[in-house]
């Protein structure tokens, strides 16, 4: 079995994210970036199933500027076989991007692919439940456990309610959640392998697709300062503020 | 537990502390014992404080006021900052406490100058923030910076995980305010960082820990914030292959190492033991461990090139077995959590004698063949837990109880191990006590190991800044 593993290159999740003087978007020149941490979890998800005989390959995709292929190298120290880097410096938005992943399945045929279920930077929560649509696949969403067993896949799903499983049949898309895993660090023997792993490279009209963006972006402004607290010398007081400034009481 | 010895000062006549309420305000004394205990506690639990009451002064001339009353008075005092020293130092017997904790303003910064001017009672991580807000680096970072203040670091010399670029906090001082004994004012706020009319000033109260003078102020060199790090964490099977990993991390790096951790197998084992949420990075069990970690001003330098290079090389030469990168700053925090990790799980496993030694880095291979030998000599079983700044050829050189003694019977080998350590250290060219200082823990030992002419010269620097020694007495002398 091919497994396709799609990863994000975002803004470091410790890093504190800063709007731009002109709204236009975040900062992003002098960040530390690194791979998303949910396809952090997806790779580690992956390789785990090739560890266990479970899958034979792993292709890690990434879409985006030319470091997008730092982060296919984290993917590929941690055990993924060989990368596919889509190269453009323009912003992909999700549609986009599960259109060209159905490029690459359609190109590569895995049975499994297995995203994040999110991405930290824009939150869409999109990509996975498009792709699945768009080629008419099964789909497991927020993925606590996957089971592979006789070309079914046993999912255990994170929902409001507790936990829910699902089995489907491969081919399949699954979205992961963080509890799924606890992914490994690149070791260094294998950073050094990996080195060596193969990375293909396209470009977004080589796979035929129109990615121009279908939204537009008006202004992006950062959150609301919190007012700072107050003490409170007497309990009077407290209720005083909670009904009469609060308003919640 | 040691209660410290009663020092010489007067007691506490009537309504003095009704003056110093006057000066200080409504919340700048507390007497009330549970209030005040935080302020008497020591953090090893090793010394009982006592003191008639803490002072909380909100400025610069309300600490003067205070001083020159203690002054005429002839009554003792014991400037505190964080209370997070390791050697007694922030302990009263007595004494009043004047603890500088409301005096944390941030004066000014001059990004242009590179500079920061603050209150003595700044918290250390406040400054790492503030500065880094302003889109600049102050460096001086350790285990307690989240309570320690600039005036006892200052006042400690202290030093933590980023030396070995950019020095201990004394290199890090351009300037300082200080209180003297006397209760006058010397104002040494200058951000010059060329300055020769005469004696540098402002050395002599950096490490006096509080003897010479209060420090209230301090003007503090700041850095290009470093935008790009590159954090390993890899396995060694010697310390002789640990320094030449260093050697080989300087060289090619351009010296951008800013941090060179060693770490004991055994330090790994009793962390994943006794802290939650530890993991061993790697697969197999090795004898020893470094955290190594560059730094760049530029987040296009190469550095994960030049670092990639190094590792290589390293591992061609057989300097490392195994290792990690840390892909992440989720995983950078992940890897010095094992280090900081290491140092809380020492409580849990039993007595800990604890020694803070530096050696000239050459010789730390040497220096831990030979103490090793000579503890297990005279305590079987005996567990050393040798870790520490090893590009800066600090050792914490800590000694775990036997599993199979009583935890009085290994006390009351404190002295006699001590002793042979530091007489090792001694041999070697060593200092007793690197980074923590004196206070009153390693009082004995400056009478072992100073010359009898480096005593006589502290002690005349003393009397003259300080005639009525009021000034945290019984300290380091
Ligand atoms: C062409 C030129 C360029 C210079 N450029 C610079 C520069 O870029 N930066 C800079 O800082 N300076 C510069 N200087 C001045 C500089 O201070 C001296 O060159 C040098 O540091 C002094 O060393 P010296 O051995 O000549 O000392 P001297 O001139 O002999 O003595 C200088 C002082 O030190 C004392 N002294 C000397 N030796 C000792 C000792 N062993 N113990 C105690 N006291 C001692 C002397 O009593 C005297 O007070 C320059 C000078 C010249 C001529
Ligand atoms: C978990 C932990 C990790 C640590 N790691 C390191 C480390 O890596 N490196 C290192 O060097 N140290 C380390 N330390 C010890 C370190 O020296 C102190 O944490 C710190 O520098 C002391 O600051 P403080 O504000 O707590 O001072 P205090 O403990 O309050 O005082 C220390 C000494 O300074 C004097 N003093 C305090 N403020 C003033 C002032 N304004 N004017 C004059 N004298 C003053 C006191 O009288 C006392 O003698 C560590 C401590 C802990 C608890």
């Amino acid at each position: 079995m091919k497994v396709l593993v799609p990863i994000k290159r975002v803004i470091d999740y410790n890093v504190k994210v800063r709007v731009k003087a002109d709204k236009t978007g975040v900062e992003i020149a002098n960040v530390k970036m690194s791979m998303n941490p949910f396809d952090e979890i997806s790779v580690e998800e992956a390789v785990r199933l090739k560890e266990a005989g479970k899958a034979e390959e792993i292709i890690a995709v990434s879409i985006g500027v030319q470091q997008c292929q730092e982060t296919i190298r984290t993917a590929l120290a941690m055990g993924a076989d060989r990368g596919i880097h889509i190269k453009t410096d323009e912003d992909i938005e999700p549609l986009a991007v599960a259109k060209l992943l159905r490029a690459l399945v359609e190109k590569e045929s895995p049975e499994l692919v297995i995203l994040g279920k999110q991405a930290i930077d824009d939150d869409s929560n999109q990509t996975g439940q498009k792709l699945a649509a768009l080629l008419g696949w099964a789909q497991g969403t927020f993925a606590s456990k996957i089971d592979i067993q006789n070309g079914k896949a046993e999912i255990t799903r994170e929902v409001d309610s507790g936990l829910e499983i699902i089995e489907v049949n491969l081919p399949a898309i699954v979205t992961v959640d963080l509890r799924l895993n606890e992914p490994r660090y690149a070791s260094l023997p294998n950073i050094m392998k990996a080195k060596k792993k193969p990375i293909d490279e396209f470009s977004i009209a080589e796979l035929g697709i129109d990615a121009a963006p279908r939204l537009e972006i008006l202004s992006v402004e950062a959150p609301k300062q919190r007012e700072a607290g107050v003490m409170v010398d007497s309990v009077a007081s407290l209720v005083d503020k909670l009904k009469n400034e609060a308003r919640v009481i | 537990m040691k209660t410290v010895k009663k020092n010489t000062s007067s007691s506490i006549p009537e309504g003095f502390l009704q003056e110093i309420h006057k000066i200080v305000g409504k919340n700048g004394v507390i007497t009330n014992l549970s209030d005040m205990a935080p302020y008497l506690e020591e953090t090893r639990g090793i010394f009982v404080g006592s003191s008639p009451a803490i002072i909380r002064p909100k400025d610069t001339l309300q600490v003067s006021k205070i001083v020159a009353m203690c002054f005429k008075e002839n009554i003792g005092i014991v400037p505190q900052g964080g209370n997070t020293g390791l050697c007694g130092g922030s302990v009263a017997s007595g004494e009043l406490i004047v603890n500088l904790e409301r005096m944390n303003e941030i004066r000014s910064i001059d990004a242009i100058n590179y500079t920061i001017t603050v209150d003595a009672g700044c918290i250390l991580s406040d400054l790492q923030k503030i500065s880094e807000e302003n889109d600049r680096f102050f460096p001086l970072s350790l285990g307690a910076e989240g309570s320690c203040q600039i005036g006892g670091n200052l006042s400690t010399n202290a030093g933590g995980t980023s030396v070995l670029r950019y020095g201990n906090a004394r290199e890090l001082t351009l300037g300082l305010e200080v209180v003297l004994s006397d209760g006058r004012i010397w104002n040494g706020l200058t951000g010059l960082r060329k300055d020769n009319t005469g004696y540098d000033l402002k050395q002599l109260f950096i490490g006096a820990e509080g003897t010479l003078g209060i420090i209230t102020g301090a003007v503090l060199k700041l850095f290009p914030l470093p935008l790009e790090r590159q954090t390993v964490f890899v396995a060694n099977k010697d310390l002789k292959s640990i320094l030449k990993l260093l050697s080989l991390a300087r060289n090619c790096s351009g010296d951008t190492v800013s941090a060179f951790e060693f770490i004991p197998r055994i330090g790994i084992d009793l962390s994943l033991k006794h802290i939650p949420e530890t993991v061993d990075p790697l697969k197999d069990k090795h004898e020893w461990y470094t955290l190594i970690e560059f730094e760049s001003g530029s987040s296009e330098s190469g550095l994960d090139t030049i670092m990639e290079m190094f590792l290589n090389e390293a591992l061609i030469n057989n300097l490392i077995i195994d290792g990690v990168i840390a892909q992440s700053e989720e995983q950078r925090h992940k890897l010095w959590f094992i280090r900081e990790a290491m140092v809380l799980a020492q409580k849990p496993e039993g007595a800990s004698i604890k020694n803070d030694i530096s050696v000239p880095i050459s010789k730390i291979p040497e220096f831990i063949l030979r103490a090793d030998k000579a503890v297990k000599k005279i305590c079987p079983g005996i567990r050393p837990i040798a870790f520490g700044h090893i590009g800066d050829g600090n050792v914490h050189y800590n000694l775990q109880q036997p599993l199979d003694l009583e935890e009085e019977s290994f006390m009351s080998l404190r002295e006699a191990l001590n002793r042979l350590i530091m007489d090792i250290v001694q041999s070697l060219g060593g200092s007793f006590s690197a980074e923590h200082g004196i206070g009153i823990l390693k009082v004995p030992q400056m009478i072992s190991y100073k010359t009898k002419i480096e005593l006589e010269l502290m002690k005349l620097v003393k009397d003259t800044l300080d005639p009525n020694n009021i000034l945290n007495p019984g300290k380091i002398l």
